[in-house]
């Protein structure tokens, strides 16, 4: 047996070259390089997102129906199915780059101001977990002899007003005591830290640096990480920063990264590849505002169930077998640096708890963020992601679930869907002729539609009657922008002259089918939570509607295609990234942080995958806006006028 | 002692379709069938009004169907070749109530008869009975397209029944039957929410919601006649409950699939166990019919002239008319 070859693989435009082993793919090579390609499968061959040109050399690749003729004749091949056999040079084209790894940030975190509404609203008092606290003690004399640690803690009981038991110290903090209580002419900073009924010291330091406490909030999505960093001794935002997250080379939904995780033994690997994503957005923000890493004394972190235990290095199989147990939903605060995050290495990292294994921290941060523990009247909140999770309640009860919603407004699964990053189509409009306006992010040269563009876009062709009621379709309209590639026909958005790529921007029926499908899932299931609770529509007061469509959403156009249901506009709010803004809640706030522990155990999970009405529910909601049109009157008066 | 009264009362009906037009109403038909109606579960007439009894529609092509089983030749061998005998055999001494032409022929696969063909065949029928008319496309979109404007201007005024507009293909036939005055089949594949879609997609574009008549496709007794069955009779409660878009009629069509079933084809030969080659077809049409009256159904396709006397007679029974 002969020792494998290795090749090497130049990739443009990065000009990036790696060695790797023959009979390994393309995307294989693109991985160990650590170059971003689109692949919504991860790496199954089925979804056509990872075309790469060949510029040089051949490859092993099976004949695809994934690569039309004009681009095979243009070199385009799949990466993930090209077998290297010699060395390479790969040119990897614009839409499969991922470019510009910043994303727009949503408004509510841009503007300090409309944070502090945001927070003002929610009413959550000033506490972070982690404080500085400014002590400055009697030197111990033969009268007052007590020890150096017992003195510091007699300090902290007055200043804190808790009992002196519930405060403890780690035996490094012990060793250092003695010598900066007295370098400090027994005037010190310490940095306490809440861990449930305990205020652990983690910090000690001479002088005064209380004005120096920072901390981060983030956000792990399954799509992109958003970190921000805040000013503890208020509740400012200081910054946020945020990178897709590196573990879509693993498959862009979390059920194909758990398989990839267990079948290739690499949980710890995706565990480094996160860390290292919250890492660098870190570094990033620090660098940006010149605080020392040591000055961060708390991170407070939210994420579906899946990503939490991918951050934790927890074992997610289970999440993904039935009966769906997550290892953990509630974790207990430890120091950051246990698993590789770079703060003050004696410093807390606070998980917020889950539900279950479809609802996690995510949806009870948001609760918390929109304070659904204090509404007195019923309250619909969703969140949609991958998964559409809705929670239902009141300051009293509180039942979830989630609908596999599937990733199509999150930009997969949609031939030129993307996420709301910059060149994103967020707005669309259609004229009566068929002519389309639209605005991007970053009002640069369009890439690709994020979800409220694709909402804006499914309503607008029904409205103009370039789709029927079905989706389909209508041929007999007098466009050119509706023609026939290969068997399917499509509507083209925006001509390739306009466009920020090398092609068309079109909708293609198959895209409509899985906007419809995954908006159908979650009218399904959110009718159905609504039913299962004795409820009806007119029982809900407020509907609050996040996720990251984009910065802007039509709810308008949401209700028009049958995504929400049909209800005054009025009482629909659109609130963007709220497992952020809980995050960052929790952080600056022990109350809120409290709030969301009292949130997750007090949501009742309900299990629609079990449930039998569900298939029937999310049949008749797979048409536009729905089957039965008497739960869409205005929608019905809209369309016929 | 007082016995409480169980009897139902529904809050909607099955809307009333009319097929056929007599000279007073523009067309050339001596009689012509309304059915639906019904403001209660079939034959159960303590509840409610049953509205109209429901009718037999027999099969007649404009093409000999191959390898008819020996007991349904015996019947047709003489009028195969010409669908005016075969209506007229079929309304004179069968006692159809109405005529479904099933126009095959048109079929790319089938013989991919003309316009012309199938226009004449339309008229030679209307000619040769005096009874309404169905006529039913080959299923086959973009052939059903082309002929059925056609055929629909050609019997214009007849107020006949045309189908099928399915989700898929509902623009052509839909405009056509508005335009000619006719009633329109809407088909869905056993499916409540797609039924319903098409008739939705088809009243969008101004189809009047009573002269449809939906087709949820049928399965013979052994084949499928659950689904079938409990597909129906949801419609039939949806309706009587109140939902207007399933408020239609309903048509099935028993004679081509219980004459699929292998049990109706097989000859003694082949299955000498299963009792007389003779009657068993008959037995297995006729109960795939009697079965699916029960289920709410309008218009009931058939084929042999005995299944059809005795779907008769049952249905005179339940209906107490005898």
């Amino acid at each position: 047996m002969s020792e494998n070859k290795t090749h090497k693989i130049h990739f443009l435009p990065h000009d990036i070259y790696v060695d790797i082993e023959e009979g390994n793919t393309v995307l294989d090579a693109a991985h160990s390089a650590n170059i971003y390609i689109n692949s919504i499968c991860g790496g199954d061959g089925i979804c056509g997102k990872c075309k790469v040109v060949l510029s040089k050399g051949k490859v092993d690749a099976p004949p695809t129906t994934l690569i039309s003729s004009e681009e095979s004749e243009n070199d385009y091949i799949l990466a993930c199915e090209a077998k290297i056999i010699e060395d390479l040079q790969i040119l990897v084209p614009k839409e499969t780059r991922l470019e510009g790894k910043k994303i727009l940030l949503d408004q509510h975190e841009q503007h300090s101001l409309t944070w502090a509404a945001v927070l003002d609203k929610s009413h959550f008092t000033h506490n972070p977990l982690t404080k500085k606290l400014f002590l400055t003690m009697e030197a111990p004399t033969m009268d007052d002899n007590i020890a150096d640690h017992e003195r510091l803690c007699q300090a902290i009981m007055m200043d804190q007003g808790v009992e002196l038991n519930v405060i403890q110290t780690d035996i490094s903090i012990l060793k250092k005591l003695p010598g900066i209580m007295r370098q400090g002419n027994w005037s010190v900073t310490v940095t306490v830290a809440h861990r449930g009924p305990v205020l652990e010291v983690v910090e000690i330091e001479t002088g005064d640096t209380t004005q120096n406490n920072y901390g981060i909030a983030i956000d792990i999505g399954t799509t992109t990480v958003v970190t921000c960093l805040m000013e503890l001794t208020s509740s400012k935002v200081i910054d946020s920063e945020a990178v897709y997250n590196s573990q879509m080379k693993f498959g862009e939904d979390y059920i194909q990264r758990i398989i990839y995780a267990i079948q290739n033994d690499f949980l710890n690997e995706m565990q480094k590849t996160i860390v290292s994503d919250i890492n660098k957005t870190i570094h990033t923000l620090v660098k940006r505002h010149e605080i020392d890493l040591n000055n961060i004394t708390s991170v407070v972190c939210a994420g579906n169930t899946a990503m939490i235990h991918f951050l934790l290095c927890l074992d997610p199989e289970n999440i993904r077998k039935e009966p769906y147990i997550p290892t953990a939903n509630f974790v207990s605060p430890f120091r950051a640096t246990q698993i590789g995050i770079d703060i003050n290495p004696r410093c807390i990292l606070y998980a917020l708890p889950s539900v279950s294994a479809y609802v996690g921290a995510d949806i009870t941060s948001g609760a918390a963020a929109i304070r659904l523990d204090k509404e007195e009247l019923n309250c619909l909140f969703i969140d949609i992601g991958t998964n559409g999770e809705i929670v239902l309640g009141n300051k009293d009860w509180m039942v979830c679930c989630s609908a596999s919603a599937g990733p199509a407004f999150e930009g997969s699964g949609v031939r030129h869907g993307m996420r709301a990053a910059k060149g994103a189509v967020e707005i669309i409009h259609i004229t009566r002729d068929y002519e389309v306006s639209y605005s991007t992010i970053g009002n640069v040269k369009p890439k690709g539609i994020c979800g409220s563009g694709l909402l804006d876009c499914i309503a607008e062709m029904l409205r103009c009657g370039i789709v029927d009621r079905s989706g389909n379709f209508q041929q007999d309209i007098k466009s050119e922008r509706l023609r026939k590639k290969g068997d399917e026909y499509e509507f083209v958005l925006i001509e390739k002259e306009k466009s920020g790529i090398e092609t068309d921007i079109v909708i293609t029926q198959a895209d409509i089918s899985n906007l419809v499908r995954s908006k159908g899932a979650i009218y399904a299931a959110l009718s159905i939570l609504i039913e299962s609770m004795g409820l009806s529509i007119n029982d809900v007061s407020l509907l609050y509607l996040a996720g990251g469509f984009g910065n802007y959403l039509n709810v308008r156009n949401a209700i028009t295609i049958g995504m929400l249901p049909d209800m005054p506009t009025s009482r629909i709010k659109f609130v963007g990234n709220t497992s952020l803004i809980g995050a960052k809640m929790a952080l600056i706030s022990k109350e809120a942080f409290e709030t969301v522990h009292n949130i997750a155990s007090q949501m009742t999970y309900f299990d629609l995958m079990g449930n039998p009405k569900y298939m029937e529910a999310f049949m008749s909601a797979n048409f536009l806006p729905h089957t039965n049109l008497s739960e869409f009157p205005s929608v019905v008066e809209e369309l016929s006028s | 002692m007082q016995i409480a009264s169980i009897e139902e009362k529904w809050a909607g009906a099955v809307k009333e379709v009319t097929i056929g037009a007599t000279k007073e109403s523009g067309g050339t038909r001596e009689s012509v069938v309304t059915v639906g109606g019904a403001r209660c579960i079939p034959f159960m007439d303590f509840d409610g009004d049953q509205g109209n009894r429901p009718v037999i529609a027999m099969d007649v092509y404009d093409l000999p169907p191959e390898n008819l089983p020996e007991p349904l030749l015996k019947h047709y061998k003489d009028v195969m070749n010409d669908p005016a005998s075969w209506a007229k055999k079929c309304a004179e001494e069968y006692g159809a109530d109405l005529i479904c032409l099933k126009l095959d022929g048109i079929h790319p696969d089938k013989g991919n008869r003309s316009s012309n063909d199938a226009i004449k065949t339309v008229k030679s029928i209307l000619e040769a009975v005096s009874i309404p008319l169905i006529i039913w496309g080959c299923e086959n979109d973009e052939r059903d397209n082309e002929v059925m404007p056609k055929v629909s201007q050609a019997a214009a005024g007849e107020k006949c029944l045309l189908g099928v507009a399915t989700q898929e293909n509902y623009k052509t036939i839909t405009a056509v039957c508005l335009a000619d005055g006719h009633n329109l089949i809407t088909q869905a594949p056993v499916d409540i929410n797609i039924g319903k879609q098409v008739n939705i997609l088809v009243t969008d574009l101004g189809f009047p919601l009573d002269r449809i008549v939906m087709f949820q496709t049928t399965g013979a007794l052994g084949y499928g006649i659950e689904y079938c069955y409990s597909i129906h009779e949801r419609g039939r409660v949806a309706a009587l409950s109140g939902d207007g878009q399933m408020s239609t009629p309903v048509i099935c069509d028993v004679g081509h699939e219980a004459w699929r079933a292998k049990e109706a084809k097989a000859t003694d030969e082949e299955a000498p166990q299963w009792g007389s080659f003779a009657e068993r077809g008959i037995m297995w049409e006729t109960i795939t019919a009697t079965t699916l009256l029960q289920s709410g159904v309008d218009i009931i396709r058939m084929y042999h002239p005995k299944a059809v006397s005795i779907v008769k007679d049952h249905i005179d029974q339940l209906a107490m008319k005898v």
